[in-house]
């Protein structure tokens, strides 16, 4: 990489890149280690170690995400101006730089290629990004517009140290046509600040603050206007902006400037927000060849899914969710995920789960990395075979299974009893899976079987305004009406609904062809108005 | 299981009527271990059609086909299944409208019932043969329009491999095809008993078995009284329209 590491004595690198690259182990074994990360390894820090953080720049992704040959500038409207956004590599060397007016860029170099921004691109390709590197660690949180941060805490050793690590992902997005810059510190803040400030490399946990000094001020992304501020009275590095007096620097500049010294220089904490929950249990591996076959495929999974389930039996846990995460060679990552009711680690289900959505993966040059995670695993007991409760929870959890399947592809819920007299609101939708205690405050008075979802309107005659209905029209045939219970007033619910619901009036009705409805009068008749009748159910 | 008759040789049917329980008990292999953990396999609907059909009530494992004359008989008859046969029950249409609390007066309780919405016919029948291959489940109900004999058929193997009871409710229409349905009914409505303009007494159904494997078409008037079916002595007539 093209990235300078001056402007910081050399003895607070850990160990100086030239030490040869090892390959990572998951890269060695071409045939596959499964790597099983226990629970609770990511997240808050851990006692004993110290966290360390990988922040990565990638300061020409606008026109590198392009992929075109040649001198290329994006380009952006401000205002009445057009500016230069970003610029490769090759029209950089001739002098081009972001921030220039666009027709000076053109004058200095008339045949470069010309782009117009598009910052849902970017912002769409950093996020991929993101997701790729999710196979360094778990813990991957998108800064700004250009920046990722990786908390590295605890992975380092399973690719051979920070240099190495730091090292292998450089190689691998140079390999993808990516400028990138990357720094390793303890906390996040200084991280970005290194490589914010134009630094590359490994700072050990004491140097932390005497790396970050000798910065430029760009390393503390501020708002331009104060930049130049500070530039005008002489504070042209971090560690002359925080030598000065803080309450004075406070009043004159705002706490927006202290808040982002002290998080440059180590002092206060700054959160990474992880673009996917680190997850409980992670298995992965990796593939000399790609695999692009959908048997290869399986096979993987089956694998993955056999590590997984054994890590979970071991901890004592099953899984509630699972995601399969396929890298692509190209740097494109792709995701499956699936979801069961009940806490799980069998694997045959599972694979019975996921085998119905592995069509959306698109392996077009292959896979040359399928990871499988558990994002929620709930504690779930082991069960003793040849015990008396072995068939019944067994029957319970090929239900489970059951739902499980048809719930991967359509809806599926149970009605749950409402206190609620209204007929719309006597039954809730919940879950599959939700437990439901028994109820029997149903009205004594006969339901009907099915309540129609849209009622229809129908017309009825009866004989005064408030008798019940001789004769109904439903579509357009009339029916007699042979026999008619009622009315059941209905009054709506004034503590939840809307103001202008108007009452009902319930008839049980017999039809001469012996059909049984319940049909209803909408509001009270209005003296010369005309009564709305509509058909709500279907009695047995 | 298979111990042949004790009976003298010669009475022939005595030695067929054996003969095709065998038949039928190996047929069903699959499925009898799901149905002796439930303890019976034919649902009793009430005594004068169990003494019709001739597995002594409608059998589990099996594929039932319900016409709907009328849209509330025909559900509540198929609640009635639903209810007899017991444990987790499936409701599968492309808009379910089943509502707890008139099922609960057929004793099917809210807990026991899953709705599943399946707008087209191909994963209806795919949930429907996942369901009826699921021996933890008691019985399906699928609501569906026509269906051809290689689905019907695919549905009925899958019953018998799960030991469920599988009920097909379809609208009543006179160009119904062949079926591989174990038995085919169609369910509508008759005019109550009762006689007062003012209340409309219990519900009156008629039954018209139009086909069934092994056994003879009937008709029955019921009504549904209390928590019983009760048919109406005499009204046995055969069937208007075969099937």
């Amino acid at each position: 990489m093209g990235v300078g590491e001056g402007g910081v004595p050399s003895d607070l690198l850990t160990n100086a890149t030239a030490m040869p690259l090892p390959l990572p182990p998951p890269l060695i074994a071409g045939s596959g280690e499964a790597v099983a990360s226990p629970a609770g390894v990511q997240g808050a820090a851990p006692h004993g170690r110290a966290r360390r953080t990988l922040a990565l720049l990638l300061p020409r992704l606008p026109v590198e995400r392009l992929r075109r040959p040649g001198p290329v500038v994006v380009w952006a409207q401000r205002g009445a101006r057009r500016v230069v956004v970003s610029v490769s590599a090759e029209a950089g060397s001739a002098g081009l730089r972001a921030g220039q007016a666009l027709a000076d860029a053109q004058a200095i170099m008339p045949g470069v290629v010309l782009v117009p921004e598009d910052p849902a691109g970017d912002a769409a390709a950093l996020n991929r990004l993101a997701l790729w590197c999710l196979r360094f660690t778990p813990l991957v949180g998108v800064e700004g517009e250009d920046g990722l941060l990786l908390d590295i805490t605890g992975v380092a050793h399973l690719f051979g140290g920070e240099d190495a690590l730091r090292a292998e992902m450089l190689r691998r997005l140079a390999r993808q046509g990516l400028t990138a810059r990357a720094a390793v510190a303890g906390m996040p803040g200084v991280a970005l600040a290194l490589v914010r400030g134009g630094w590359g490399g490994v700072v050990v946990a004491g140097k932390q603050e005497a790396a970050v000094r000798p910065l430029s001020l760009a390393a503390l992304r501020l708002d331009p206007a104060l930049v130049s501020a500070l530039q005008g009275l002489g504070l042209r590095d971090v560690g002359s902006v925080a030598a000065q007096p803080r309450a004075g620097l406070v009043r004159r500049f705002g706490a927006g400037l202290a808040r982002a010294l002290d998080e440059a220089l180590g002092h206060a904490a700054r959160p990474i927000s992880p673009i996917r929950p680190p997850p409980e249990m992670q298995v992965a591996r990796d593939f000399a060849d790609p695999v692009a076959t959908r048997a290869g495929i399986e096979a993987a999974l089956d694998l993955l899914l056999d590590a997984l389930c054994r890590a979970l039996r071991e901890a004592g846990r099953g899984g509630r969710r699972m995601l399969l995460r396929a890298h692509r060679v190209d740097g494109a990552v792709q995701e499956v995920a699936i979801g069961t009711g009940l806490a799980t680690r069998d694997p045959q289900h599972l694979a019975r789960l996921f085998h119905g959505k592995l069509e959306g993966l698109e392996p077009e040059c292959g896979y040359d990395r399928i990871t499988l995670e558990a994002p929620v695993a709930d504690p779930m007991a082991g069960v003793q075979n040849g015990l008396g409760t072995t068939g019944r929870s067994a029957r319970r959890e090929e239900l489970a299974q059951l739902l499980d399947r048809l719930s991967q592809r359509l809806p599926v819920w149970r009605l749950a009893p409402r206190a609620s007299h209204w007929p719309e609101r006597a039954v809730r939708r919940v879950g599959a899976f939700d437990e439901m205690e028994d109820f029997d405050g149903w009205s004594a008075r006969p339901r009907p079987l099915r309540l129609l979802r849209r009622p229809p309107f129908i017309g009825a005659m009866a004989l005064l305004p408030d008798a019940p209905p001789s004769l109904l029209r439903i579509g357009r045939e009339a029916h007699r009406v042979v026999r008619a219970e009622g009315p059941e007033r209905f009054e709506p619910e004034w503590w939840r609904d809307r103001a202008d619901r108007k009452l009902r009036d319930y008839y049980r009705v017999e039809l001469a062809s012996g059909a049984r409805l319940w049909v209803c009068r909408i509001g009270l008749v209005e003296p010369g108005g005309e009564a709305r009748w509509a058909l709500h159910g279907h009695f047995p | 299981m298979s111990n042949p008759p004790n009976a003298p040789p010669l009475d022939r049917p005595a030695l067929l009527s054996a003969l095709r329980a065998r038949i039928a008990r190996l047929e069903r292999a699959g499925a009898s271990e799901a149905m002796a953990a439930r303890g019976e396999d034919a649902i009793p609907l009430s005594p004068a059609i169990d003494a019709a059909l001739p597995w002594g009530g409608l059998p589990r494992a099996a594929l039932h086909e319900i016409l709907a004359a009328e849209p509330g008989a025909a559900a509540g008859f198929a609640a009635l299944v639903l209810a007899r046969a017991g444990g987790t029950v499936l409701w599968i249409a492309p808009e379910p409208d089943a509502w707890p609390p008139g099922l609960a007066r057929f004793g099917l309780s809210p807990a026991q019932l899953v709705l599943v919405r399946a707008a087209r016919a191909q994963d209806a029948l795919w949930a429907m043969e996942e369901t009826l291959r699921c021996a933890a489940v008691g019985a399906a109900l699928l609501v569906a329009g026509a269906l051809d004999l290689t689905a019907a058929r695919r549905l009925q193997l899958a019953a018998e491999s799960g030991g469920v009871l599988g009920l097909l409710l379809r609208p009543d229409e006179d160009n119904a095809a062949p079926t591989a349905a174990l038995s085919r009914w169609r369910i509508g409505a008759a005019p109550s008993d009762s006689t007062s303009p003012h209340a409309i007494g219990d519900a009156a159904w008629s039954l018209d078995l139009l086909r069934c494997r092994s056994g003879r078409p009937a008709s029955w008037r019921a009504t549904w009284h209390g928590s019983e079916l009760v048919t109406e002595e005499g009204a046995a007539t055969p069937a208007r329209r075969r099937a």
